[in-house]
């Protein structure tokens, strides 16, 4: 056991060598193929996720673009209904008070018209009336005592007709 | 007691008896054992690995990796980022070294307790350091690194190129003598149970212990050597 053979230690070197050979060829580098292989799906999987994630994100922003642009759309159609609905408004009131004027006029002009001919009528009373008088003071003698009381008499009746 | 020491450390360990060279060329059991182990070793990798998958692996195949990614892992530690490359060699020698130590186990002597096989060994390792030295720092600066951290060293470094080896051959080879010695007597003594125990501890753990001090010793050499 404690003699040294140089031949032995060269096979020694050379049994060392043939294992590191044989590792390398059938463990490590086998080993390291589908290490490499494994990490390279595993890379390919990562960047395919980040794409997706940035395409979401992009998908995101895009969809709120659009509802701001929707918020901003629909804000516009509603000032535009009030709008719309206020002028539909003036206007039906514009006509009222338009229709409510003429009504007015109307009856103003209708009363002015009823006063008129009330008057016509008692003027034409009245003329009837002085006709009426003059006829009976012309056809009878009279004083001007009676003249007095029939004078008298006659503004009575016209304050009462009055 | 001295009679088992003569029979372990003076049998006779040829093998193979080349006719020429006067006993020069014989190749001793160790060798014989060692291409055995080789052998078995690497037809035992070129199973495990002939249908690895990247998918669905099987159980064999995921203990296999983790143990292969573990060796590695426990290596490549010691050894650092700027020698990584020598992980493999490494790894290499830590099984060769556990394997020679555990096949005790199988009723073999194992190669190991053959001073010839841990001078080889030790040599390639620090074969091993000092070209990693080279490779690092180039000819003339692996030359001046003998004169650092001064001059005065020189002498202690070169010794160190001696001592470093001499010290890992013998810590291996003292270790698994010593073992087997300490099981011959145990078998003498206890003949039942006892060594079975005992042989869990010298030939598993003993053994292990031993190959990774061993490589973690050469890891730690070749990290210095290529560090700044």
């Amino acid at each position: 056991m404690l003699n040294i053979s140089l031949v032995n230690i060269a096979f020694t070197i050379i049994n060392l060598l043939i294992l590191y050979v044989v590792f390398k060829k059938f463990l490590f580098q086998r080993v390291d193929a589908i290490l490499k292989v494994r990490q390279e799906e595993v890379d390919d999987a990562t960047e395919a996720a980040n794409k997706a994630i940035e395409e979401a994100v992009a998908t995101k922003r895009e969809y709120e673009q659009k509802i701001t642009l929707a918020d901003e759309e629909k804000e516009t159609i509603l000032s535009d209904i009030k709008k719309q609905g206020f002028d539909e408004y003036e206007k039906i009131v514009m006509d009222a008070r338009k229709k409510s004027d003429q009504i007015i006029k109307e009856a103003r002009y209708n009363a002015k018209e009823e006063a008129k001919r009330a008057r016509e009528e008692y003027a034409d009373e009245l003329k009837d009336m002085v006709i009426d008088a003059a006829t009976k003071i012309a056809a009878t003698k009279h004083t001007s005592e009676e003249d007095k009381d029939l004078y008298d008499t006659f503004i009575d009746k016209a304050g009462a007709v009055k | 007691m001295k009679e088992l020491l003569n029979e372990l450390l003076m049998e006779d360990k040829t093998f193979i008896h080349v006719p020429f060279g006067n006993g020069f060329f014989d190749i001793y059991k160790s060798v014989v054992v060692t291409w055995g182990m080789i052998l078995v070793v690497t037809i035992l990798v070129i199973l495990l690995t002939s249908n690895l998958k990247v998918h669905n692996i099987s159980k064999r195949q995921a203990a296999f990796e983790s143990v292969v990614l573990g060796l590695r892992k426990i290596m490549g530690g010691i050894l650092g980022e700027e020698a990584a490359g020598y992980c493999d060699y490494i790894v290499t020698v830590l099984v060769f070294i556990a394997i020679s130590n555990m096949v005790g186990l199988f009723g073999f002597t194992p190669p190991t307790m053959d001073l010839n096989v841990t001078i080889g060994l030790s040599i390639m390792s620090i074969v091993l350091v000092e070209i990693a030295g080279i490779r690092k720092r180039g000819p003339g600066g692996w030359l001046k690194s003998f004169l650092k951290p001064m001059a005065a060293v020189l002498p202690m470094n070169l010794l160190e190129l001696l001592i470093r080896p001499l010290s890992l051959c013998m810590r291996l080879f003292g270790n698994i003598l010593g073992a087997t010695v300490i099981m011959e007597l145990m078998k003498h003594v206890v003949p039942v149970l006892l060594p079975a125990a005992l042989s869990i501890y010298f030939d598993l753990f003993d053994g292990a212990i031993q190959a990774y001090v061993f490589c973690f010793l050469t890891s730690l050499y070749i990290k210095e050597a290529v560090e700044e």
